[in-house]
């Protein structure tokens, strides 16, 4: 044991720099942090919503699919329910989104018996081509927004919308 | 449209196209009795409403909800209501509400009246097929009004 004593002049080495090194650590992590927010923030949109479609359950024929999310507005924070009309072009799976690009109504695939495959506006009368393209001498002026998809564990899921890419 | 300011500009600018107005009526009772009923309503007819204008976005103009008591004149509330959206440029107004005492004024106004379906413990998924259920009685009311001009 004798071999081993510790001096005063060491314990007190010891302790301080440990202590002091806390200390440095302490004040120098949220510097570090705030220097290097930005790669830590988390990002918001382009996340990918789950739906409880089946991928292997979609045919040529457009259907409805909901999915929900959070919306947060200011204090207010909400569910919401969006649909997306969903159909299979060959292998590809195609998400158009039922806001007419008119005045924003939701549009219906064989919304109107006068109209057969086709989407149509309720509101204006406005047709759109399976593809969302417009029909030209309806009141909107462009093509329904397309969703990004993708399919996880066999299971549909909806992205951001962006612009129509197949007209 | 909502009646907020960004909304209201649009139909400013498109009142050819957004020519309907939706209002909702919605009773307050605060005797023990009445007020869970009137919440529950209230409740119901604004996520009714809310849904409508999602899918009506482009014609309808969804105003904020007229709250009454039962002691307040429902012959004032609604003519000064009608007034003002007639005069706001409304070519149809339609009062929606949950209120059977409502039910007299169908002859002179454009009055949808649903029962109230309690959806404060419903799943959201079943509350969405009842929304669902509801806006297809409201839609043929619409419609028909809109497609006599």
């Amino acid at each position: 044991m004798s071999n081993n004593r510790v001096t005063r002049r060491q314990f007190l080495n010891y302790t301080l720099t440990g202590v002091g090194g806390f200390m440095a650590a302490g004040m120098l992590m949220p510097m570090a942090r705030f220097a290097v927010d930005p790669i830590l923030q988390k990002k918001a949109g382009g996340d990918f919503v789950p739906t409880d479609k089946k991928a292997s359950e979609l045919s040529d024929t457009p259907v409805k699919v909901d999915f929900t999310f959070e919306q947060v507005d200011a204090w207010y924070k909400s569910k919401v329910t969006n649909t997306a009309w969903v159909y299979k072009d060959g292998d590809k799976i195609i998400a158009l989104s039922p806001v007419c690009k008119h005045l924003g109504c939701t549009v219906n695939w064989d919304g109107n018996k006068d109209f057969k495959n086709e989407f149509y506006c309720p509101c204006h009368g406005g047709r759109y081509e399976k593809n969302g393209k417009n029909v030209a001498g309806t009141p909107p002026l462009g093509p329904l927004d397309e969703f990004e998809v993708k399919v996880k564990d066999g299971l549909l899921l909806i992205g951001k919308t962006r612009a129509n890419t197949l007209v | 449209m909502f009646w907020t300011s960004k909304d209201i500009d649009e139909f400013l600018k498109q009142k050819e196209f957004i020519d309907t107005a939706l209002v909702p009526l919605v009773i307050l009772e605060g005797k023990d009795l009445g007020i869970k009923q009137s919440a529950s309503g209230a409740e119901f007819l604004m996520s009714l409403t809310n849904f409508i204008e999602q899918q009506f976005k482009g014609r309808i103009v969804l105003t904020s909800p007229i709250t009454y008591t039962a002691s307040m004149s429902k012959e004032d509330i609604i003519t000064a209501i009608y007034d003002e959206l007639v005069a706001a440029g409304f070519k149809y107004i339609f009062f929606i509400t949950s209120d059977h005492e409502w039910n007299r004024f169908t002859t002179n106004y454009d009055m949808i009246w649903l029962p109230s379906i309690p959806l404060g413990d419903m799943d959201e998924k079943v509350k969405q097929s009842v929304l669902s259920d509801q806006l297809r009685q409201v839609i043929p009311v619409l419609s028909s009004k809109w497609s006599k001009q």
